[in-house]
């Protein structure tokens, strides 16, 4: 019999996006003032990750709970479905480009505004000319991108404030 | 060394997003609180004819996953009724106001009021 075999790492990569995922579906079930608007609570996982385990751990950690979220939430391959998933590439490139960036030392606070605001443009982008090519939603952006800077920089802080205390 | 709480490059982040958020309203919200007297419907990405506010009437609408219901009356119009599971076109209400707008993402029915733009409510010679 074949047997399967597993790192370290796979494990951390299957605890953490297990975490992210239940927060993912815990969050669907609030209410929103406004559709796209939401805490996206799941950055926050992101990026703890990312600060403690770097790139790799990290886009695997993201997409798995954007799939795997969906599959669970039944909304896999529906337009919901592809505004999250443009939504977390878009935000994984900010990071990508912000981690590799030289010099530049971010901490969690700036990693989360990045992401949120990457997460934001992505999927508004997506919405805009894949659904709705109007120029009426572009109205919406900037409340949109307001939620994305505030809801990114409370849970930055969060991070931060948990990462200090992790030995 | 324990890591600061927020780093330089933290400070940087934040402050450029503070900075562009009165931008991005600048640009892209330009309030206008006029009466519209017409409404655009955008149905899979294709625009019908504009339709006047000022004749009270239900129109039915196909769109890609069923009919959706629209009810205009007294220069305002809202979604009555969508085969989606979120109604958030619904719970858009009533809209009468320009440039104000609702749509259906998984029906993908926008509607988009306009008109009523003239600057002078009348002329006296």
């Amino acid at each position: 019999m074949n047997t399967l075999t597993t790192t370290a790492e796979d494990h951390r990569i299957a605890w953490l996006a297990a975490l992210a995922i239940t927060i993912h579906i815990a969050e669907s079930a609030l209410p929103s003032p406004l559709p796209g608007i939401k805490p996206g609570l799941a950055n926050m996982v992101t990026i703890a990750t990312l600060c403690i385990y770097g790139l790799r751990t990290t886009a695997w950690v993201m997409l798995l709970r954007v799939v795997a979220g969906s599959l669970l939430l039944g909304t896999f391959l529906s337009p919901t479905f592809t505004l999250s998933f443009s939504g977390a590439l878009a935000s994984l490139l900010v990071l990508t480009v912000a981690h590799l960036l030289p010099a530049i030392r971010f901490g969690a606070v700036g990693y989360s505004l990045l992401a949120a605001m990457g997460h934001m443009s992505g999927q508004f982008a997506v919405a805009y000319w894949l659904f709705i090519p109007h120029p009426a939603l572009l109205h919406l952006f900037p409340i949109l991108m307001t939620a994305a800077v505030l809801f990114g920089l409370v849970s930055g802080i969060i991070v931060a404030t948990m990462l200090k205390r992790i030995p | 060394m324990k890591p600061a709480l927020v780093t330089r490059a933290d400070w940087l982040v934040i402050v450029a997003s503070l900075a562009l958020l009165p931008w991005l309203y600048a640009t892209f919200w330009s309030s206008d609180d006029t009466a519209a007297d017409k409404v655009h419907i955008i149905v899979d990405g294709k625009e019908l004819p504009p339709i006047s506010l000022h004749q009270d009437r239900k129109l039915t609408i196909r769109g890609s996953i069923g009919t959706s219901t629209l009810q205009i009356e007294q220069g305002r119009i809202r979604f009555v009724h969508s085969p989606c599971q979120g109604q958030q076109c619904v719970h858009s209400g009533w809209l009468s106001h320009n440039g104000e707008f609702a749509a259906c993402l998984p029906n993908r029915i926008a509607l988009q009021l306009s008109g009523g733009a003239a600057r002078f409510d009348t002329f006296i010679y």
